[in-house]
């Protein structure tokens, strides 16, 4: 292909992830998803007939448990803990921009 | 290619005990994460930090390292020595192989990069990583779409599987109705698979701040100018939109801090996002002999008191 060319992307959201896409989104083993989603550690996440489907947001958050796991060798419940306060973070920031007080 | 001291950036001496690098590497996991971190430059940083971790937290890349000796500095022009590689044989630890492809050309010199670094065995058939980037938009692209030129840095692997990184240009189309946060995939444009298909390329939307609009999902967010007249008999307020401009009536009697909504005129798409108007009330100036007059009209002739706590 020619660097030339353009590129026609696709939205997530509007197609959602699976669970393997997701997986690879963000370098982490299909296992490790599954286990999280199991201890429930993926809120907001749903499965339909089975079949789980993940949103843009889910993407950042499981970058975000990998990584508190990963470099403090925290446990699970404790990387979802802090991934639960960031989401509240960005939300708050979130509102501050929107009120353009950031 | 350019010497790492790896123990400069981890901040410990030469002969610092695995505990201590450990307790080094987290007191900078923390410093420099990326979602908490005020440092401007944390997320480049911390990809310093985990690679100088990976090599010193490993007691065979450490070894190996260490081999190299100490006449080197940070920023050097650096060569392997001729009899370097094919004798070490080194794991993975805990990052993955995309991950270790950030990582410095010196580190992918030294330990292998595409072809030998911490690369799982996944068969003959396995697919490329994902790659991520951002992409930064103007609110005015989310109406229109846009096609945006993206400069990327990605390691490629030579015939001898030497990991450079080579600058990419790709043109993309975004199309209409893109939201802030939404991830826009480029099936095919990530890493080359082995034997399988390529990974894609998953670009994060970012929009620049606007001098008058403020998204929120699809919703827009403005303030709205108007005079005392307008807000107290109601009148209709042409509005510039990137889609236009666009008539809003401001109902009679519309206080400041009021929000009108206009359904279906904020960023487009199913369903489009509505247009969230905050009504701001702007004083003319009493700076004429005449403004001064029509003030004193109002204030003998209106029985008002803004503090009495029974106004409507």
């Amino acid at each position: 292909m020619r660097d030339e060319d353009v590129l026609i992307g696709s939205l997530l959201e509007e197609t959602w992830m699976t669970l393997e896409q997701l997986a690879a989104a963000c370098a982490v083993e299909p296992d490790w998803l599954r286990h999280h989603l199991d201890e429930g550690l993926f809120p907001h996440t749903e499965s339909v007939s089975g079949v789980w489907r993940f949103s843009a947001a889910a993407l950042t958050r499981a970058r975000r448990m990998r990584r508190i796991e990963r470099d403090f060798e925290a446990v699970p419940e404790l990387a979802a803990l802090v991934a639960d306060l960031l989401e509240e973070l960005d939300a708050a920031r979130a509102r501050l921009r929107r009120a353009g007080l950031d | 290619m350019k010497y790492q001291d790896y123990y400069q950036i981890l901040g410990v001496s030469r002969d610092a005990g695995p505990e201590e690098i450990k307790k080094a590497f987290r007191r900078l996991a923390r410093k420099y994460h990326p979602d908490v971190s005020k440092e401007a430059d944390a997320e480049a940083r911390m990809q310093e930090v985990n690679e100088a971790y990976t090599v010193l937290s490993d007691p065979e890349k450490r070894a190996a390292y260490d081999r190299l000796g100490q006449g080197w500095h940070a920023g050097e022009e650096f060569r392997p020595p001729p009899d370097w590689g094919g004798e070490f044989h080194f794991g993975s630890h805990g990052f993955s192989p995309d991950e270790a492809t950030e990582f410095s050309d010196f580190f992918s010199q030294l330990f292998g990069g595409l072809g030998g670094f911490g690369r799982q065995p996944r068969g003959f058939r396995s697919r490329g990583a994902d790659h991520r980037a951002q992409v930064l938009l103007d609110i005015e692209d989310a109406f229109t779409g846009a096609t945006r030129q993206l400069s990327l840095q990605q390691p490629q692997a030579d015939a001898q599987g030497r990991v450079t990184l080579a600058t990419r240009t790709l043109n993309v189309k975004i199309p209409p109705g893109v939201r802030e946060g939404q991830i826009i995939r480029l099936a095919g444009q990530g890493e080359p698979g082995t034997g399988g298909p390529a990974g894609d390329l998953l670009l994060e939307v970012r929009f620049r701040p606007h001098a008058r609009l403020r998204a929120e999902g699809r919703n827009l967010h403005m303030a709205l100018p108007v005079a005392p007249w307008e807000a107290a008999l109601g009148a209709v307020v042409p509005v510039q939109l990137p889609a236009g401009t666009l008539k809003v009536r401001i109902p009679e009697g519309s206080q400041s801090g009021r929000q009108l909504r206009v359904r279906g005129k904020g960023i487009p798409g199913s369903p489009a996002g509505d247009l969230l108007l905050d009504i701001q009330v702007v004083l003319p100036r009493a700076d004429t002999p005449k403004a001064r007059q029509l003030y004193e009209t109002m204030a003998r002739e209106l029985a008002f008191d803004p503090r009495d706590a029974g106004r409507a």
